[in-house]
């Protein structure tokens, strides 16, 4: 195999981005994951199982796009940034590990966390987890109501 | 912690998949020889990470078909999709499993994540599971409160570093599987380890602030 790496970073992407870009591939829209399999690996729903339980999973590109462009008032790097769009940090406590030497840099931290609060979904409940893995027997229907056959 | 690499190959296209338009056939072949793969070319002194899919193909040049091949040739510029986190990125784990060395987290689609005893939150101690004999459990001890590391909740870690270990000549029966990427991890931060901890945390710094 004489492969060649034209570039090693050709962008970097938000677990947003990814997870969209497996649903595109029909990963949701398969509960039984066997039609899908022609197109969405074992591997590939993998990460989107992964991915669905993080704050990914409520994010829209609109939100997510509005918030990069937001940020930039808050002199953080990239990598920064995307840190933040994936983990959606809603204390002080949880923020302050992503960001490099935030006691050197002035950092507005309260500023950050109100964006974060308003822009980004809340992350996926726990509680709503578990629905869905009920749901997810009953293909998408709830356990009481009737069910086509 | 994904990425996009643009890579260059050289693609035999198998006969029984011509029947297919030509970009999705070659997908199907790069599919074959990228996914879940670690792709790693030391000859660069770079790597590339986990391949997880196809992104695009941004070019498929040739056609040829060698003599005493069925199968034609293309030059093929195409665009995965990879994980290949950063150093100082936080990442949301699991636990996976832990011994005297530390703790080994996992993120379903990558389970090669180790944090070593010294990246675990002091004073702490190493004690035998009592729900599970073959394991050690690593336990924070902090403000005279216990705090046991185990799979109940989502673990944060910081990537301290990633390694690329060459793939082994030879190998023990029993050693375990070759780990082509291996991340180690810290959660001795405020922040890190698992989010049980820092629950309420803002909550109780407030109080401090009003006494």
């Amino acid at each position: 195999m004489k492969n060649i790496i034209v570039k090693a970073n050709a962008g970097a992407l938000t677990n947003f981005e990814v997870l969209d870009l497996l649903n595109s591939r029909g990963a949701s829209k398969d509960t039984t994951r066997v039609i899908a399999s022609e197109t969405v690996s074992r591997s590939e729903y993998k990460v989107y199982d992964y991915l669905m339980e993080t704050a990914a999973s409520t994010q829209t590109r609109d939100s997510v796009t509005k918030f990069s462009d937001k940020c930039k008032g808050f002199k953080l790097a990239k990598a920064e940034i995307l840190n933040i769009i994936n983990l959606r940090p809603s204390s002080d406590v949880e923020l302050t590990p992503i960001l490099e030497k935030p006691d050197e840099r002035e950092i507005d931290i309260e500023g950050i966390l109100a964006l974060v609060q308003e822009l980004l979904p809340p992350l996926p409940t726990v509680e709503a987890h578990k629905e869905n893995e009920q749901e997810e027997t009953e293909d998408g229907e709830q356990p009481n109501m009737e069910t086509s056959v | 912690m994904f990425c996009l690499s643009e890579l260059e190959d050289t693609v035999r296209v198998p006969p029984d998949l011509l029947k297919l338009p030509l970009e999705v056939a070659i997908k199907k072949v790069l599919q074959k020889l990228f996914l879940d793969k670690v792709f790693s070319l030391t000859f660069f002194l770079l790597s590339i990470g986990l391949c997880l899919f196809i992104y695009d193909i941004k070019s498929a040049e040739g056609g040829f078909v060698l003599p005493g091949d069925g199968a034609p040739t293309y030059k093929v510029v195409f665009i995965i999709v990879v994980f290949r986190p950063f150093v100082g990125e936080v990442i949301a784990a699991r636990f996976k499993e832990s011994d005297s060395n530390g703790l080994r987290l996992t993120l379903g689609f990558f389970e090669d994540i180790y944090v070593p005893a010294p990246l675990i939150p002091r004073p702490n101690r190493c004690e035998p599971d009592p729900c599970n004999r073959n394991q050690m459990r690593w336990v924070w001890i902090f403000e005279e409160q216990e705090y046991i590391i185990d799979d109940s909740y989502q673990i944060n870690f910081r990537v301290e570093n990633i390694s690329y270990p060459p793939v082994p000549t030879e190998r023990a029966e029993d050693a375990k599987l070759f780990a082509p990427m291996v991340i180690t991890g810290a959660i001795d931060d405020d922040g890190l380890g698992p989010v049980s901890w820092w629950e309420g945390c803002s909550e109780r710094n407030n109080e401090d602030d009003d006494t």
